[in-house]
């Protein structure tokens, strides 16, 4: 009986996040026509969540692509079809890696830093201040970092994308002496622009949406002291990898299933 | 904390670098440079079987990239495949006596179509029609012509 | 905005029946409170008795389970979010921690009400800030960030960004807790000098029992959710109540018990030790 009325009891509290983290999201997409007013915030979030993400997402691109030309030619070799060294590595990254790996370094770089700011506000009591100084801190702390996900995630998942291609290029072309045109040109008629490039945007759009909400909410809602504030920023990068795998499946299975 | 001006240029060079990358990819990995434009003139050409060969597919003569497949349909009276072709305006000098096969590049590779010139001093035109085609290579048919003439050559074997 | 006739005899602050549930615990059990305009009052009360909940209370942040909090003559529960920022405007509030933001100097977090809520230039906001922050003795300090000032400075700093936008009322959240005494003499120096100067009215939340009778005007005790005791300081500081007494002289037994409430001792000790065994041979 306690099982049963425990197994409620969580039942009961993560509907209650769930109802929270909604009425959170309303409350952030409401204080849009704010943010339009004051390009700056949105300026400087854009910065730490978006520029401060670039390095370790250039860096790992090129290195997913470098290991996706090694691994992919030596699959590849074994039928004789060195040649779709191009396709392989682009429709990988276009249409999974790109999206996917992007999202999960992003919770782990911008979102748990996300979390760790806003629960610390909260701890430090500036959310209330700002409260008590009739300034709406949802709309004015939080809108702002939430559209800085929001674009920046697809931009960073290009990039990673872009300098993936480029990574398996130097190693296919560069190193394992694949031909060049063909790397390129099988690359070109296989990719399409709509089935896998559009597509891996909206994927990104779609992680950028979730991871950032994800990590606002946490930091929104952890309790106020420094462990709640270290646990709600390991909550936020679990759940973003949940999401994103999660996501990425259903995703997938939306857009390229017939 | 970064003076404003720094961030603003910064944020500037990063969404830069991401519209960038969109456009390579957009460009450079996916086809839309193939896409782009109507920028060719269109023949027709009727096959018994195209196989496996797709909407985009190349089209080649003598090896080199010449054009794409653009549309494919189905005659309801000839039991025919009809395939639009788009040639580049460039590739204008091709004889109307032109056969046209269906090929596939590798043993697992995609199908394309081969353009081979004829000796006609009459060239194809926009709306044109190739006559002379032959059909894509179905692998079971000839695994099963294979099969059905060894099998007659053991019946007769064991007469 | 149905502004009601404000007589100006009436409290600023009028609180009645008030109810406040967290969960199961009770936090206030109806309590009164009455807050006269142009003075300084305190609420004491050991800690754990909600007073920085009272002040979120009035502030609107929280909603009671029962009861009445009016505001210059608004009931603060029934205003909708635009009318209730609006009252916020004309309400300061310094929090225990100072609550500046951390990522902006000490002149911008003093500038930050103006530039949110008026469009003043430059050059008067500049004016402005500096005059608040010279009240406080920070106009030195302008430059620095949150985390260079000391405990009581970021306070400091944080009183000048309450006042600058001269609200009607302010309300200090523990100001003399964790001060040297050197700071807490600042401020009990500082509360009431301006308070007369700017005609406010201050809330002053505090178990510092010394330093607050001496600037307050009105005190009430709060504790176990209800009012134990409320009327001019000086009645207050002489009040022959138990429970006063021991909050006022700091008695480590009374009313309050020293102990949690709990089973005697001896049959605690007796029975972990019967658990004890019982757990160790299954």
């Amino acid at each position: 009986m306690e099982q049963l009325a425990r197994l409620g009891r969580t039942g009961i509290a993560s509907l209650q996040r769930l109802g929270r983290g909604h009425l959170l999201l309303l409350h952030m997409l409401s204080g849009l026509t704010d943010l339009t007013r004051r390009p700056r915030l949105l300026i400087a979030q854009l910065y730490s969540v978006g520029v401060l993400s670039m390095l370790i997402i250039t860096i790992s691109g090129l290195f997913v692509g470098m290991v996706l030309g090694l691994q992919g030619f030596y699959i590849l070799s074994q039928f004789g079809a060195e040649e779709a060294l191009g396709v392989m590595v682009a429709a990988s990254l276009v249409r999974e890696l790109g999206p996917v790996v992007t999202a999960l370094l992003f919770a782990g770089r911008a979102g748990s830093a996300l979390t760790a700011e806003i629960g610390l506000m909260k701890a430090t009591e500036q959310l209330s201040g700002l409260e008590m100084m009739a300034v709406d801190p949802i709309k004015r702390i939080l809108t702002p970092r939430f559209m800085a996900g929001l674009l920046s995630m697809p931009l960073l998942a290009a990039i990673f994308s872009a300098i993936g291609v480029i990574g398996g290029h130097l190693v296919g072309v560069g190193l394992l002496g694949v031909d060049e045109g063909a790397y390129w040109s099988q690359m070109q008629a296989k990719i399409d622009l709509h089935e896998d490039i559009y597509n891996g945007v909206i994927k990104s759009i779609v992680f950028g949406f979730v991871c950032t909400w994800i990590a606002l909410f946490q930091g929104h809602d952890c309790v106020p002291t420094s462990e709640g504030v270290s646990r709600a920023t390991t909550r936020t990068v679990v759940h973003s990898a949940l999401a994103i795998l999660c996501l990425d499946f259903v995703l997938t299975a939306l857009m390229f299933g017939e | 904390m970064v003076q404003m001006r720094t961030m603003e240029i910064m944020v500037g060079g990063f969404m830069a670098a991401g519209f960038v990358a969109l456009f390579f990819l957009a460009m450079q990995v996916s086809n839309l440079s193939n896409l782009a434009g109507g920028d060719g003139y269109q023949i027709t050409a009727r096959f018994d079987n195209i196989g496996g060969l797709k909407v985009r597919s190349p089209v080649t003569m003598a090896g080199v990239r010449v054009g794409r497949v653009t549309e494919i349909s189905f005659d309801n009276t000839t039991y025919e495949a009809i395939v639009t072709l788009q040639v580049d305006r460039s590739y204008n000098t091709i004889p109307d006596d032109t056969f046209a096969k269906i090929y596939t590049a590798g043993l697992l590779g995609e199908q394309y179509i081969g353009l081979d010139p004829g000796g006609s001093e009459e060239y194809l035109a926009d709306g044109g029609t190739i006559s002379l085609t032959q059909s894509a290579l179905v692998l079971e048919e000839i695994i099963g012509q294979f099969l059905f003439s060894k099998a007659e050559e053991g019946g007769s074997d064991g007469e | 905005m149905p502004q009601q006739p404000v007589n100006s005899n009436e409290p600023l602050v009028k609180i009645r029946g008030l109810r406040f549930y967290r969960g199961e615990r009770v936090i206030f059990d109806g309590i009164d409170i009455d807050i006269p305009r142009g003075s300084i009052t305190a609420i004491m009360g050991p800690s754990g008795t909600g007073k920085t909940t009272l002040l979120k209370l009035i502030g609107g942040q929280l909603r009671p389970d029962a009861g009445t909090i009016h505001v210059d003559g608004q009931d603060v529960h029934k205003l909708n979010n635009k009318d209730l920022y609006k009252l916020r405007m004309r309400m300061g509030m310094l929090f225990q921690s100072g609550a500046l933001l951390t990522d902006i100097n000490v002149f911008e977090n003093v500038a930050y009400p103006l530039r949110e809520h008026t469009r003043l230039p430059e050059s008067i906001i500049r004016k402005l800030v500096l005059i608040k922050l010279e009240a406080v003795g920070l106009r030195g300090a302008r430059d620095l960030m949150p985390s260079e000032l000391s405990g009581g400075m970021a306070r400091r700093a944080a009183l000048a960004r309450a006042i600058v936008l001269d609200p009607k009322m302010i309300m200090y959240d523990e100001p003399f807790t964790g001060q040297d005494p050197i700071s807490m003499g600042v401020l009990v120096q500082l509360i009431p000098r301006l308070n007369k100067a700017s005609r406010l009215t201050s809330i002053v939340v505090s178990h510092d029992v010394q330093e607050t009778t001496n600037i307050a005007d009105m005190i009430y005790v709060i504790s176990n959710g209800k009012v134990i005791a409320g009327g001019p300081s000086k009645q207050i500081a002489n009040s022959t109540s138990f429970w006063v007494r021991q909050f006022m002289d700091g008695l480590p037994d009374g009313p309050v018990p020293f102990h949690f409430p709990a089973k005697p001792l001896e049959a605690d000790i007796l029975e972990k030790a019967a658990a004890h065994k019982t757990g160790a041979t299954p």
